[in-house]
């Protein structure tokens, strides 16, 4: 086990900059998950601290060791591939064993190790079979135990999940979890599945064009994103964006844009001048159905209720463009029909439209 | 008409002449082994099964019979071997797409050349006085070598240019088909601290154990046909240290002897042969790799 530090990472692929100058830091035991678009360098990097790709420059250490120009498997790291990857020709039993047989482990060990990693993922019926005659999700539960078996210092999934069908990504998603709560071992998880970033992990590193755009635990992405980038891409259905005007009114701040107006303590924010558009980003599930006079309430008639069970989504026009909101309450709401309500000031985001980044004052 | 009757019409005559021409020549060959016929009497007679019975009392048949099945497993083996190291050391060391490509281009250029040609060219190399390859010897001091006049030495010298030819070929096929390989079972095995040797051992290579196996059979097939190579580098001397059964017949039927029926019954009996090993082989095959 061991704490990951990468210290000005570059990767270029000929003329083109992939990745460039990215830091970051990995305590011990933490799992983090890489979220971000397709092609925005998750698998890069992740391959990089794997060895599996040329580090173009910067250092990357596991555990205190500089390790930025060792081979894969003197790295101490074990990878889940999104395609499983395992040795089409082998057993599963094979598939497991391969990698303690080349650190010329003795057979009596492996058998043993091989057991009890096989117990713990439910491959024990499964030992005798080829990969081709597995389901997914058996396949996937074979690639994560030969990862296992090695104790590795540092766990790395690319996208473990997104070849499974949504009921065995969820089911996997929490054996994952479990695991790690079991082992403690330092995991890196990458996906562009939001969802499944959410639900997982300890601490979110968000990525954009190659570039961290904002860290921290799923909760504060959630509720304090840095930029519009992160608000839009966390989170479904996506936040709402309207472009408002700024009139400082004392204590607070007053952003209207057509019939919508809304009201912000000025203390949270940084100081505005009056008459700047700035971009409001308001959560579907931070607004509910409300009284006429509530504070920060918003009218507007309803286009359509989509039933997601226990809660509802229900799409508004407001001053002619659509807002989602998230409700318990949907079900007294039909098409066509008025509606009101209202969001809480906390949970209001402003952005700036020069630069995307939340005009929100540090906490 | 129907897509199916019109396959059929369009390939049953080539098929038909195709099946014509082996049956025509097979029954020809089976009628002569029956008989006397030899081009110095201008009639024969049916003889039975005497010239069959003859031919295991042949001790020059004997021994053709063991540079046949020595000239198989020299070749497929040796150039499996050389396509299997070259391509692993190609795909391991060279990184640029086009000095690939070149290096493939210039692996191809051997197996096309005819038979004929790749023979001369060698037996000019090989030869004692004037060959590059003796040159070499000399420099490196091993004296002149007799590659095609020595009968420990002949038959593997002559097997090299046959190596030389399809190994390389099949070097670019197998390097084509690593190229084809998915990288993350590599990449896997890289995690899995095997090192490069032990990847392909392991990994690749048995993946590719499939297209392996048909590469040998297709060379076995062809190496059974390399009279033309033989022939005309030594002869099937000296004596007969490199006298394959295809050579034996010509000499027995054509060059020498003129004994049609003896040299039909030859032919006759490495068709059988031939069948029935590579049956044995094929049933093996398809058992192993299941
Ligand atoms: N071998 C390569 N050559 C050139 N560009 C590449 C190569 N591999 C990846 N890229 C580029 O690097 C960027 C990041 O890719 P990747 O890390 O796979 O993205 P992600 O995993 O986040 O979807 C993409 O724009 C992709 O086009
Ligand atoms: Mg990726």
């Amino acid at each position: 086990m061991a704490n990951i530090k990468c210290t000005n990472i570059r990767k270029s692929y000929g003329s083109v900059t992939v990745i460039e100058d990215l830091n970051l830091d990995i305590p011990d035991h933490e799992f983090v998950v890489f979220l971000g678009p397709s092609g925005c360098g998750k698998s890069t990097m992740l391959r990089m601290i794997a060895g599996l790709e040329e580090i173009s420059g910067g250092t990357v250490e596991i555990g205190e060791r500089d390790v930025t120009r060792l081979p894969p498997g003197a790295r101490g790291v074990a990878m889940v591939f999104q395609s499983y990857a395992l040795y089409p020709h082998m057993s599963v039993y094979d598939n497991i064993a391969f990698g303690l047989r080349r650190q010329k482990v003795a057979e009596t060990e492996i058998a043993a190790r091989v057991k009890q990693v096989s117990g713990l993922l439910g491959l024990e019926q499964l030992l005798e079979r080829k990969p081709r005659n597995l389901s997914g999700g058996q396949q996937q539960r074979v690639a994560m135990a030969r990862a296992m078996i090695k104790t590795p210092k540092l766990f790395l999934f690319d996208e473990p999940l997104s070849n499974l069908d949504a009921k065995l990504r969820e089911k996997l998603r929490t054996e994952i979890r479990r695991i790690h709560l079991d082992l403690k071992t330092t995991t890196i998880f990458v996906t562009h599945d939001q969802l499944e970033a959410m639900t997982i992990a300890d601490r979110i590193v968000l990525m954009k064009a190659g570039a961290i755009e904002q860290q921290g635990t799923p909760s504060e992405i959630f509720d304090r994103p840095a930029t519009r980038f992160v608000a839009d891409f966390i989170g479904s259905p996506a936040m709402n964006f309207r472009d408002c005007t700024v009139a400082n009114r004392g204590e607070v701040v007053e952003l209207s844009s057509g019939s919508l107006h809304l009201e912000v303590p000025a203390a949270d924010f940084e100081p505005l001048a009056d008459g700047t558009i700035v971009e409001v980003g308001l959560r579907p599930s931070k607004m509910d159905v409300a009284g006429d006079g509530a504070h920060n309430a918003i009218t507007g008639r309803v286009v359509l209720v989509e039933n997601m069970g226990s809660e509802g989504q229900v799409v508004v026009d407001v001053d002619g463009r659509d807002m989602s909101l998230v409700t318990k309450a949907f079900r007294s709401l039909s098409s066509g029909s008025p509606v009101t309500f209202a969001i809480d000031a906390d949970s209001i985001h402003l952005f700036s439209k020069r630069t995307g980044r939340s005009l929100r004052k540090a906490a | 008409m129907q897509p199916r009757r019109f396959i059929f019409w369009t390939l049953a005559p080539a098929f038909g002449l195709l099946a014509a021409l082996a049956l025509i020549s097979i029954a020809g060959a089976l009628y002569f082994s029956v008989m006397d016929r030899s081009l110095r009497y201008p009639d024969y007679d049916f003889v039975g099964l005497y010239n069959f019975e003859r031919l295991f009392g042949d001790r020059r048949f004997l021994n053709a019979l063991k540079i046949s099945a020595l000239w198989e497993i020299i070749t497929v083996a040796g150039s499996l071997l050389v396509a299997v190291l070259l391509s692993v050391f190609l795909f391991e060391n060279t990184r640029s797409a086009t000095a690939r490509n070149l290096i493939c281009l210039a692996f191809l250029a051997p197996v096309l050349l005819p038979r004929v040609a790749a023979a001369f060219i060698w037996r000019f190399l090989y030869s004692p006085t004037l060959g590059l390859i003796n040159y070499v010897c000399e420099l490196v001091g091993l004296g002149q070598v007799e590659f095609l006049a020595s009968p420990s030495l002949a038959l593997f010298s002559v097997a090299a240019v046959d190596i030389w030819q399809w190994g390389l070929f099949f070097t670019v096929i197998l390097l084509k088909l690593l190229e084809t390989l998915p990288k993350e079972p590599i990449e896997a095995a890289q995690l899995d601290n095997a090192r490069t040797w032990e990847i392909h051992a392991y990994v690749t290579l048995p993946m590719l154990r499939a297209p392996i196996i048909s590469l040998a059979l297709v060379k076995a097939v062809e190496s059974l046909r390399s009279f033309d190579l033989i022939f005309v580098m030594t002869g099937g001397g000296p004596g007969t240290a490199t006298e394959t059964l295809d050579l034996y017949a010509y000499q027995m039927g054509i060059n020498l002897g003129g004994r049609v029926s003896y040299a039909s019954a030859m032919s006759i009996l490495l068709l059988l042969i031939t069948i029935v090993i590579f049956t044995l082989v094929w049933r093996g095959i398809r058992k192993w790799a299941a």
